[in-house]
């Protein structure tokens, strides 16, 4: 079956949302234990957008954020990147080294922030992983300090070559009582896409 | 201000400016008429049309982009003589694009000044490559090429 992703039914958008949620669930329960806080989970976002229009939705192409990158592999292909205010990059930072006001492009703690989101990423894709029995891979993180549109633009030129459309996945996540938040995006090849909405139908259908 | 978005592009004239926001490897071509102040910004996203599978938009590719930018300044009444050119862009943010034989910022560069010197267009400034990105203002009352990075400052073209 060939999915339109211009088309997608409700019931293909819960199931996404339903299964990011899991995943994301996982993942920032990961954070929170590293940061030792309570954390909030916003509902997962789900929006059809043409390639161009991504950056926009992901915040604004010229936001400055704090981004983390990965490349996915195996089962399902994809990117997956976390993009994090300064204020929250700076707070990881904080509360792992203790440093009073921490400079995010400093090689430690661009490592430092490179792990935090293969974590969160890898938990994620973790729920991905069961859900389809299949082995989700994470490549090695990258992280930028930089305005989102440059940030992603290699990501949605190559998916461009493929589609006219991507599927974000976007989920906002927050740590009560010291005000960080961040952003989970994932985007997925349209062969990717086939398997997971195939996995959906078989189990429901 | 005009905005542009990724794969976009735009004519017009002084005291008019035209931006686009956060290119990394994508590339901002800003080409100027300084008689008639009249100027045209496209970002493209690749360097060729050719063998594309979506060729719908042509100012999404440097080959089909720039000429097509051309044009449509010399129909707002712009001389193809006098057109100078300045571009920013083609960033490689993340090293793992090297493993792929695809720098796609270096690409589109290459193709880039292979298709303004092919249409007789001369780049008179450029801040290409490096590793991070740039969001640009044309100002086509004066022709400066405003390039502003997230950690680098901003400069003038």
């Amino acid at each position: 079956m060939v999915y339109d992703v211009s088309k997608l039914t409700d019931f293909h958008y819960s199931a996404l949302k339903e299964i990011s949620n899991i995943g994301i669930g996982h993942a920032v329960t990961s954070l929170a234990t590293m940061l030792g806080n309570e954390v909030k989970i916003m509902t997962p976002n789900l929006r059809v957008a043409k390639i161009e229009e991504v950056a926009e939705y992901s915040g604004g192409a010229d936001k400055l954020v704090s981004g983390v990158l990965m490349k996915l592999s195996g089962g399902i292909n994809g990117y997956m990147v976390m993009l994090l205010p300064l204020e929250s990059a700076q707070l990881i930072c904080k509360t792992i080294t203790q440093e009073e006001s921490p400079d995010i492009t400093n090689p430690m703690n661009e490592s430092l922030i490179s792990e935090v989101g293969h974590i969160l990423g890898s938990t994620y894709m973790t729920a991905f992983s069961d859900f389809l029995k299949v082995d989700v891979f994470a490549s090695a993180p990258f992280h930028t300090y930089d305005m989102i549109g440059a940030i992603m633009d290699n990501i949605l030129i190559q998916m461009s070559q493929e589609v006219e459309h991507a599927i974000i996945l976007d989920t906002l996540f927050m740590l009560k009582g010291n005000g960080m938040d961040g952003k989970i995006l994932t985007l997925f090849d349209p062969i990717s896409l086939e398997l997971i909405l195939g996995h959906v139908d078989a189990m429901f259908h | 201000m005009i905005v542009i978005g990724m794969a976009d592009y735009a004519v017009t004239r002084s005291p008019e400016k035209l931006t686009t926001l956060g290119l990394g490897s994508c590339i901002g071509i800003a080409i100027y008429d300084p008689v008639t102040k009249i100027g045209g910004l496209v970002h493209i996203m690749l360097p060729t049309i050719e063998n594309a599978r979506f060729k719908d938009n042509r100012a999404k590719f440097a080959d089909s982009g720039i000429p097509f930018l051309v044009e449509e300044m010399v129909h707002a009444g712009a001389s193809r003589r006098r057109m100078v050119a300045k571009i920013a862009g083609g960033a490689k943010m993340f090293s793992f694009n090297a493993d792929t034989n695809l720098n796609i910022g270096e690409r589109n560069i290459q193709a880039t000044k292979v298709v303004l010197a092919e249409m007789k267009v001369p780049i008179i400034a450029e801040d290409t490559g490096k590793n991070y990105g740039r969001t640009v203002v044309l100002d086509t009352d004066t022709g400066i090429y405003f390039i502003r990075s997230a950690t680098k400052g901003e400069t003038q073209l």
